[in-house]
């Protein structure tokens, strides 16, 4: 193994739970308390800049109009509890992409597991996202590097697009940059190269 | 005595009443005689408890064998909770049977009360935990270990949730002392075949061993290692020692000298010096023989009858809840020193200690916690110790060396 495995641990961390006070947040709140976290219990509706490490919602009254995000942009992991299991309160408990649920009536175990399976899946969530914003950007930029293998052919008198693609890559390497990156370089005006 | 009457608090039980108690042990299986220890520590207790003619209530035992079959428990259970209206069980070994046993206990609404060290990661409200668990067993256990013998170590486990899940926070503790592990093997339950494990282990000369074994796997690893050691000195118990979590004296008498040395941590050993400990050997020989020896599995179904049954003399019912109530506000003078129930997680509040195996089936206590450890089942508490260069005896504040 070459990372150490560190046991998932939520101590101080801040969680909230969008849900109506009784047995089902009483059965959080004690959970919380054994993982050393700090809970408070919101309805029915969240404030505007609203900051927790995780957020517990009810999926079976819950409402796009609790939360102060559009549906599915929560700044922080979510946990659903689900209580009916009929179809369209699944599919509305989908709409705010939560990573993990629990089960309504909640006993004394579940917290744990559930916030463990919820920070995972969020952080490579997160990763994935930038990834995907990093691609489309990419993608976005695709006539740049065309325009810049045609610069690079009439500059050096390359005769084909292989060639003048190879070197812009080099270009790029040698510079730590992305394709997309040198090519906007190549085309600025000789004045404002960075490279 | 150290069980002081409740004269005032017997409004519930208004003539000598019998309330029933269901006691789950495997006498028979793989691991019948850790099974046969807790049972005699609960017989023990009831007949202590029963003995009090002023309390107002005499428990019932439904004794019940689920023979290490883990899938007996919960119908068992069952069957002995509707049979005798029973509120209340004391059982279970393994963490499987605890498991299994939890959905009958909540459909119940009654009380479990689990008296063995487990791996933690659970704290459910319907179970009352008087074991050890992690910051209370393996944490102090390598906190004296590491700096010592070093922080390279061989793990061989029985291949079921107690060796895989203490192995594992054992992997990361020993990180956290810069140390690493060197090997991890895993035998079924009951597999004596430890050769090929030994052989690997005087390959690799780790610092120490790690044995989360539980019965005759775990015999038959003492005896082959100690071959070992008598073949090479560099493997002796001084040297090399095997460090176990479970380890206590019901199963020395099995393991005979090839234990002699190693160490075990338990909140609960025959020598330990507590007065109330003296009183408990008195009648433990009066019950079995000047031979026989506390353990802490013995101790673990003890303390079960024995809380619940003080509960319900100051409670003046068997109810569940109410038990709960009074067992979790309230500190218990016991063979194992003071003790308290926490409320927030039902774990007992427990003082480690590390003792070595000694001549004549006995632990010579080496090492205990200063005072009682607040159970922190899911590890919140715990904080990466720093590498073991910077780490050394001085530096561990909550462990005071008493011999």
């Amino acid at each position: 193994m070459t990372q150490p495995f560190r046991t998932p641990n939520f101590r101080g961390w801040r969680a909230l739970v969008l849900h109506k006070p009784g047995p089902v947040t009483e059965a959080l709140l004690r959970q919380f308390g054994q993982l050393g976290m700090e809970g408070s219990v919101v309805w029915p509706q969240l404030a505007s800049g609203t900051e927790a490490a995780v957020l517990f919602f009810d999926a079976d009254l819950g409402h796009d109009g609790q939360f102060p995000w559009p549906p599915g942009q929560a700044p922080m992991p979510l946990i659903a509890l689900l209580g009916s299991e009929a179809p369209g309160r699944v599919e509305w408990a989908l709409t705010q992409r939560p990573q993990a649920h629990l089960l309504k009536p909640l006993g004394s175990a579940g917290v744990y597991g559930a916030l463990v399976i919820a920070s995972h899946a969020y952080a490579a969530q997160c990763r994935l996202e930038q990834e995907v914003a990093a691609l489309k950007s990419r993608l976005s930029r695709r006539p740049a590097v065309v325009e810049a293998v045609v610069a690079l052919m009439q500059r050096d008198g390359i005769d084909t697009s292989g060639a003048a693609y190879a070197r812009l890559r080099r270009l790029a390497m040698s510079s730590q940059r992305s394709i997309e990156d040198a090519a906007e370089d190549l085309l600025r005006p000789a004045g404002r190269r960075c490279a | 005595m150290f069980w002081l009457p409740h004269c005032g608090a017997l409004g519930g039980f208004n003539v000598t009443q019998p309330v029933p108690l269901a006691i789950l042990f495997s006498t028979s299986g793989p691991y019948a005689a850790l099974g046969r220890e807790a049972l005699d520590g609960a017989l023990m207790a009831l007949a202590e408890v029963n003995a009090n003619s002023r309390q107002g209530f005499t428990l019932v035992a439904e004794i019940c064998d689920p023979a290490g079959q883990t899938e007996n428990y919960a119908p068992l259970l069952d069957q002995a909770l509707r049979r005798t209206g029973a509120r209340h069980a004391v059982g279970g070994i393994t963490s499987w049977s605890r498991k299994e046993m939890i959905p009958t206990v909540e459909r119940h609404q009654a009380l479990l009360w689990y008296g063995c060290p487990y791996e933690g990661f659970e704290a459910n409200d319907r179970v009352v935990y008087l074991g050890a668990c992690p910051n209370q067993h393996i944490v102090p256990l390598f906190a004296h270990a590491l700096p010592r013998y070093g922080a390279r170590g061989c793990f061989v486990g029985s291949n079921y949730i107690w060796g895989w899940e203490t192995n594992r926070i054992g992997r990361e503790l020993v990180t956290d002392y810069g140390g690493r592990v060197v090997s991890e093997r895993y035998l079924p339950l009951g597999d004596t075949n430890v050769q090929r494990v030994i052989d690997e282990i005087a390959a690799k000369r780790p610092d120490f061993i790690l044995n989360t074994l539980i019965g005759p796997s775990s015999y038959a690893f003492f005896a082959a290692y100690a071959q070992l050691a008598a073949a090479d000195p560099a493997f002796a118990a001084a040297r090399r020692p095997v460090l176990s979590c479970n380890l206590t004296e019901c199963e020395l008498g099995e393991i005979g000298p090839a234990a002699i040395g190693h160490l075990s941590t338990a909140p609960y050993f025959d020598s330990l010096p507590e007065p109330a400990n003296t009183a408990f050997r008195q009648r433990l020989a009066a019950r079995f023989g000047k031979d026989r020896k506390g353990s802490a599995f013995f101790l673990g179904a003890w303390l079960g009858v024995h809380l619940l049954a003080e509960a319900m003399r100051e409670a003046g019912t068997d109810n569940p809840d109410t038990v709960l109530r009074v067992v979790t506000s309230r500190r218990f003078v016991t063979p194992l020193g003071p003790l308290g129930i926490d409320p927030r997680t039902n774990h007992a509040i427990l003082r480690p200690h590390l003792a070595r195996v000694a001549e004549g089936g006995c632990f010579e206590i080496i090492e205990s916690a200063a005072e009682p450890i607040a159970p922190d089942p899911y590890l919140a508490e715990y904080v990466a110790r720093p590498p073991a260069s910077a780490a050394c005896p001085g530096q561990r504040p909550n462990l005071r060396v008493v011999q």
